[in-house]
């Protein structure tokens, strides 16, 4: 019984995480229809601008400073590629294959670009919180508990900007009838780019949360791409709260298989299931389109 | 035509100057390693020892008094046809006297490189390489092998396990490995070895690399209690976030981390926190004190050059070069490859720690004045605690009973 | 593009190509550069067939090309079958799976698709590497290292007979080439880019979306699972590292370069890129940043590729822009 409360926080910690991920990319998809395909090496950025400033630079302020410092930078530069290399497709033909294959070279163009200016080994980061809280026979980490709460919180302040402030709410119109908002007189193309700064930001913050218990490297983004993409299917893309559903399951599931059958088993399971997801649904969970 | 004849009499000078630049022409030396995507790190490491080699031989005047020039090739992540491109471009263009290489493809490159002539050495440590080796003894007469093969270091990783001076609360053993030829072939043989010795392998994980949350296996570990865990991953990020997830609640088990402990950053990261683990290099230059006076002179001018402690596999590249350089000066001519193959073979090398006795196999294989060095983490640097075969401590140097087994 | 251009660009660009062997012939290694082109244009062009004029974002191409060639040496080594007809049946294989993978993407959009057949190459190393990979002799981790070469006419097709290999992957990419045109130039062809531009219109047309799907995606993993094995009986040697992201990438460049459904523009696609990625290799670690940043600038510069840029300089009958139903025409 112990055991599966184990596996159960690492379900919960991972899950979490993977939900702050997958609704920055379902947001962007949502909105824009925009793949970005480069979205694994926005997570690294997030890892490395967080070791510059505490390793490199050797800032003071703990992980509080490393998080106003970057969230700006990060929304800075998500906006910035949306206008420089996504916008201007918007306009081509087969712009949905473009935009994902132009994201691909910026995701190859970025990562050699962490192997040649950080080199190719590992970087680390000092823990948000050492020790651990005791809970009956079984310990859960503090760092695994700061993890879950950042996630949450991140998630939550998501969703107030949303639903309450001004750019939330141009958000949304444009997310439900992009031709309308215009009318209305909101800055579509703005709004794209503001979109896609915003997923940066949340993918971003994932990596210095994950970074400072899994480490920073040049290819470490991959995985991330694929589970964030795994998830936002399954939850069905454009739809957050499905999002979030479907990471948590997502969590759970791969810290469950991974007991059971091992890990070598944990792909197959997720695709599993995402196949069969979508064979029934082919809209993902709770996907608004057809 | 004024100017034209300027320009051929300029031409003429050009050439002229250009011929004079050097005495004679310099020896092609290939070098395939991982320059870019996931081996770079290994590849960085192998480079680091073939480097150095070059280096001491043209300052020393050349081999033959001709300068050695290094051709490098980015063999990238060891696709087939990358590794046979790699072979035709360094033997079939350039037409390299000898290849120096790391990680090679692990048989892919015997293949490759046993269609031509040229000395080629590679640290694959792998049965599979041996094996094709063996179909084409002839052939492939000019393929060496700088390590003994997995399954080898694998039984010696289990020998110094059980010669430790340390009783086991248990005959409990949990492998992990990952899915790649060598944690595979690691894995197994461990799995023979202990099952023979009537140890129960209570759990055999194989995993993929990026593993890094280990909370379903250690939940597995907590409940079996071994007395060994051993995990054969070469990659930091895996095994760094293993021990500190373990840690939280540690069992009273041996952490025996085989050649995984072999990244730099898993001890340069850890530093003291990684006390206890134990790892095993083959061909390996023993740290914290080198055997010899040579070999501890080789270690200083070595961490002179780079600016750190050698790493795995630097030694054995460099070894690799001299060993072939020392071929070269008996036998007379760079260009005679089968007669420095056959000298390389038969006389074999004599490096900073002894003799290098190729096998019929032509591996080099762990023993002799070249043995397999088993090392564990001690005030934060990896200290030599035994050389196999045979199980031997080395020198002074005791094995730690690691701090959270109780 | 009208038909009498295809066959011209095609017969150039292979035209060209058959004369390289009188200049190179005796450079090894610039000839399995080229024969890698070869094998990569079929590959590349297959990918322009399903992605640029069917519109389905499958990545799965990389993952067939593997299926193919590990099918071709394990019919080859396994079962005796002789190369010559392992190869087809290899493709077979690939085919079949391609359908099996199709099935559920017929009801998908866009990124689904991607991420479904992503998926097959995704799964596909882990397998590989699997017990149940290894009982069916896809010799795990380490890969298999003795593939048997074709043999036909008492030539041997292997890698120390690049000349014979060179043709004979020709004459793949040719035939190869050729059937992608006519599939393009057919009926097939206005189906599927009737169901790209508007896929309910088309089917109150009574055009069977269904039909064309599975029939595209048949007949790209048939054609890409076949260069996947003469790639194994040429290299002789496979692994899973063919997996990895660089060769995915690549053939992505492939298309940027040549052209996204500017057929044959994927084939001239395949030919550069290899030669720039060659070119660039003594550059080392900058080499793929270069790639990534040529990939970002190559989609912003040049939307249709190679072949859009000449098409500016060389208009055709029509004017630009136009779909191939006007041009091909009932008439």
């Amino acid at each position: 019984m112990l055991e599966y409360f184990d596996v159960f926080i690492s379900g919960l910690t991972n899950g979490s995480v993977y939900a702050l991920m997958a609704v920055g990319l379902t947001l962007v998809y949502g909105v824009s229809r925009a793949f970005n395909f480069a979205y694994g090496s926005f997570f690294s950025l997030g890892g490395y601008i967080a070791w510059v400033f505490m390793m490199f630079l050797g800032l003071r302020g703990g992980y509080i400073m490393v998080f106003i410092l970057s969230i700006p930078l990060l929304m800075g530069f998500g906006y910035f590629t949306e206008k420089l290399i996504v916008a201007p497709l918007r306009k081509r033909s087969d712009w949905e294959v473009k935009v994902m294959m132009i994201t691909l070279g910026l995701a190859l163009f970025m990562d050699n670009g962490y192997q040649v200016i950080f080199g190719p080994r590992m970087k680390s980061l000092p823990p948000m919180m050492e020790g651990a809280m005791a809970v009956g026979d079984t310990f859960i980490a503090n760092q695994d508990i700061m993890i879950f709460v950042l996630s949450i919180t991140g998630i939550l302040a998501f969703r107030w900007v949303l639903n309450n402030t001004r750019i939330g709410m141009a958000v949304r119109a444009v997310a439900q009838n992009p031709a309308g908002a215009q009318i209305v007189g909101i800055p579509k193309d703005r709004i794209f780019a503001a979109t896609f700064g915003i997923s940066t930001v949340m993918v971003g913050a994932g990596g210095i949360l994950l970074a400072q218990k899994y480490f920073v490297s040049p290819m470490g983004g991959w995985d991330i791409l694929v589970k964030s993409w795994v998830i936002t299917a399954f939850g069905g893309m454009g739809s957050i709260r499905g999002g979030l559903y479907a990471a948590f399951i997502l969590g759970m599931l791969e810290a469950f298989v991974g007991y059971w059958f091992g890990l070598n088993w944990v792909l197959f399971a997720l695709f599993g299931v995402l196949l069969t997801t979508l064979a029934i649904r082919p809209q993902g969970l709770m996907g608004k389109w057809g | 035509m004024k100017k034209t004849r300027i320009f051929f009499l300029a031409l003429a000078v050009l050439l002229t100057l250009a011929g004079n630049g050097f005495s004679a022409e310099p020896i092609k030396v290939g070098v395939p390693l991982a320059m870019t995507g996931p081996y770079t790190d290994t590849g960085d490491n192998y480079w680091k020892g073939i480097k150095m080699a070059l280096d001491e031989i043209n300052a020393d005047g050349g081999l033959l008094g001709k300068q050695l020039e290094p051709v490098r090739f980015d063999t990238q992540e060891f696709a087939p046809e990358r590794v046979m491109q790699g072979a035709d471009y360094l033997c079939g263009k350039e037409k390299v006297d000898s290849v120096h290489a790391g990680w090679a493809g692990w048989g892919q490159d015997v293949r490759a490189y046993g269609k031509h002539t040229a000395p080629f050495f590679a640290d694959d440590g792998s049965q599979s390489a041996v094996d094709v080796f063996t179909q084409n003894r002839e052939k492939y007469a000019n393929i060496f092998q700088l390590t003994d093969t997995d399954i080898n270091q694998a039984t010696s990783m289990f020998n110094v396990l059980m010669a430790l001076p340390y009783e086991y609360p248990n005959k409990t053993v949990v492998i992990i490995n990952a899915d790649d030829a060598w944690g595979m072939g690691v894995g197994d043989t461990l799995e023979d070895n202990f099952k023979k010795k009537g140890w129960k392998v209570a759990m055999h994980e194989v995993v993929p690399y990026g593993t890094r949350e280990w909370g379903p296996i250690l939940t597995q570990i907590r409940k079996a209690k071994p007395a060994i865990i051993h995990l054969e991953i070469v990659s930091a990020q895996e095994v760094i976030t293993f021990f500190r997830q373990f840690m939280k609640a540690p069992t009273d088990s041996i952490l025996s981390y085989g050649y995984s402990i072999v990244p730099r950053e898993v001890v340069q990261t850890m530093g003291t926190e990684a006390d206890g683990l134990i790892g095993e290099v083959p061909t390996a230059m023993p740290t914290p004190t080198a055997p010899t006076p040579e070999a501890q002179a080789w270690v200083d001018r070595f961490t002179k050059q780079w600016g750190h402690q050698p790493q795995a596999g630097s030694w054995a590249a460099y070894s690799g070069v001299k060993a072939w350089a020392a071929a070269v000066v008996a036998v007379g001519d760079e260009k005679d490859h089968a007669a420095v193959c056959n000298h390389i073979a038969t006389k074999g090398y004599k490096g900073e720690t002894g003799w290098w006795k190729w096998d019929d196999d032509h591996v080099m294989r762990g023993g002799g004045d070249v043995p397999f060095g088993h090392y564990q983490v001690q005030g934060g640097e990896l200290v030599t605690i035994f050389t196999d075969p045979p199980a031997t401590p080395y020198k002074d140097f005791k094995f730690i009973k690691p701090r959270w087994i109780k | 593009m009208n038909w009498k251009r295809m066959s011209a660009t095609i017969a150039l660009i292979f035209g060209a190509m058959a004369f390289t062997p009188l200049f190179v012939g005796g450079a090894d290694h610039l000839m399995h550069i080229l024969i890698m082109c070869l094998i990569w244009a079929v590959v590349a062009s297959c990918w322009d067939l399903i992605m640029g004029f069917a519109g389905i974002f499958s990545f799965g191409q990389v993952a067939f090309f593997v299926i193919g060639a590990y099918a071709s040496a394990i019919f080859s080594i396994r079962f005796g079958i002789d190369p010559v007809f392992a190869m087809p049946m290899a493709g077979m294989v690939s085919a079949a799976l391609g359908v099996l993978v199709g099935l559920p993407c017929l009801r998908l959009k866009g990124a689904y698709v991607a991420l479904v057949t992503f998926a097959v190459h995704m799964i596909l190393e882990p397998f590989l590497k699997s017990g149940m990979g290894r009982a069916m002799g896809t010799g795990g981790s380490r890969g298999i290292l003795t593939i048997p070469p074709m043999e036909l006419f008492g030539i041997t097709f292997s890698a120390d007979n690049k000349i014979a290999v060179f043709y004979a992957a020709l004459v793949l990419a040719v035939v190869c080439s050729v059937i992608i045109m006519l599939v393009i130039r057919s009926f097939w062809g206005t189906a599927f880019l009737a169901i790209k531009d508007s896929e309910d219109f088309a089917s109150s047309l009574g055009v069977s979306a269904f039909k064309y799907k599975l029939a595209v995606f048949a007949l790209t993993s048939f054609l890409t699972g076949l260069a996947g094995g003469f790639y194994g009986h040429y290299v002789g040697m496979l692994s899973t590292r063919m997996l990895g992201i660089d060769l995915f990438v690549m053939l992505m460049i492939m298309l940027v370069i040549g052209g996204i459904g500017q057929f044959p523009g994927a084939i001239l696609g395949a030919i550069m890129t290899v030669a720039i990625n060659e070119s660039l290799a003594p550059l080392g670690s900058y080499r793929p940043l270069i790639l990534g940043a040529m990939v970002v600038v190559l989609v912003l510069l040049l939307p249709d590729g190679i072949i859009g840029l000449l098409r500016k300089f060389a208009p055709g009958k029509t004017e630009g822009g136009q779909t191939v139903a006007v041009e091909s025409g009932i008439q």
